[in-house]
């Protein structure tokens, strides 16, 4: 599967259009982490414990994304974004999104 | 690497993350997924192995730090003694909250109500992490970095 935030596959045709395609996830930091991140806060730096977090977050709403794209049939993914978000206090959203294609 | 053939399980699971199972292979291997924890780890396993290679990144000078860090003994125990004087004097003040209630001239409805709020946490708790110790080897996401 092809993923790109062109609105076109470069060097190929695309043949189909099929449809907006979506994954999201909303995963938390164990109290552990979150602990060590508050801790973090005071002496600043990077947040190791919340890159991981929103990594894990990223990855798996890519992989719905594809699962999506997948079951229709398409190649590539084309215009694809990302957004976040949070939901309460201690946990984020990642969502990926584009449009699904069919290429030549 | 054990070096032996790989199982017909395995090549279907392999197949199966790369997405290059046809439809009618993938909803039957689906299906066998959905009754088989021990397939399911092993998807889990590729998946993860995938997206680590996926998620490959050049490392930076902090995260060497970090490695030293995260072998340095004083570090380590400062970090565990941490913890566990963190998790003792958390248990120790519950307990002790607890017993001062019920040992206090509170009305009886007050301390039937704060046992069943307690135990009722206690419950949701177990549960939680009674699912997460479920789910955990299953999810391919949690050794991923950054």
């Amino acid at each position: 599967m092809i993923l790109t935030t062109t609105d076109e596959v470069p060097g190929r045709k695309t043949t189909e259009w099929l449809a907006l395609v979506r994954g999201s996830s909303v995963r938390s930091a164990h109290v552990g982490r979150d602990v060590m991140a508050k801790l973090k806060n005071l002496v600043g730096g990077e947040v190791t414990e919340y890159t991981k977090l929103l990594a894990e977050s990223r990855e798996q709403a890519l992989d719905r994304m594809v699962e999506e794209a997948r079951a229709r049939g398409a190649d590539a993914i084309v215009g694809l974004r990302f957004m976040s978000s949070d939901i309460g206090d201690d946990a984020a959203e990642m969502l990926a999104y584009g449009t699904a294609v069919r290429l030549a | 690497m054990s070096g032996r053939e790989p199982t017909r399980d395995e090549l279907l699971a392999m197949a199966y993350v790369d997405g290059e199972l046809r439809p009618a292979a993938r909803a039957e291997f689906e299906a066998r997924l959905a009754a088989s924890p021990a397939l399911g780890r092993e998807v889990s396993a590729l998946k993860e192995l995938e997206l680590l290679a996926r998620a490959a990144a050049p490392r930076e000078p902090m995260d060497e730090e970090w490695a030293r860090l995260a072998r340095d003994p004083l570090q380590r125990g400062t970090l565990g003694l941490g913890w566990i004087l963190l998790i003792v004097g958390c248990a120790g003040l519950a307990l002790f909250a607890g017993w001062q209630l019920f040992a206090s001239d509170a009305p009886l409805a007050l301390k039937l109500l704060m046992g069943a709020f307690l135990a009722g946490g206690a419950l949701l708790l177990g549960a939680t992490v009674r699912a997460r110790l479920r789910t955990l080897p299953l999810d391919p996401y949690r050794k991923i970095q950054r």
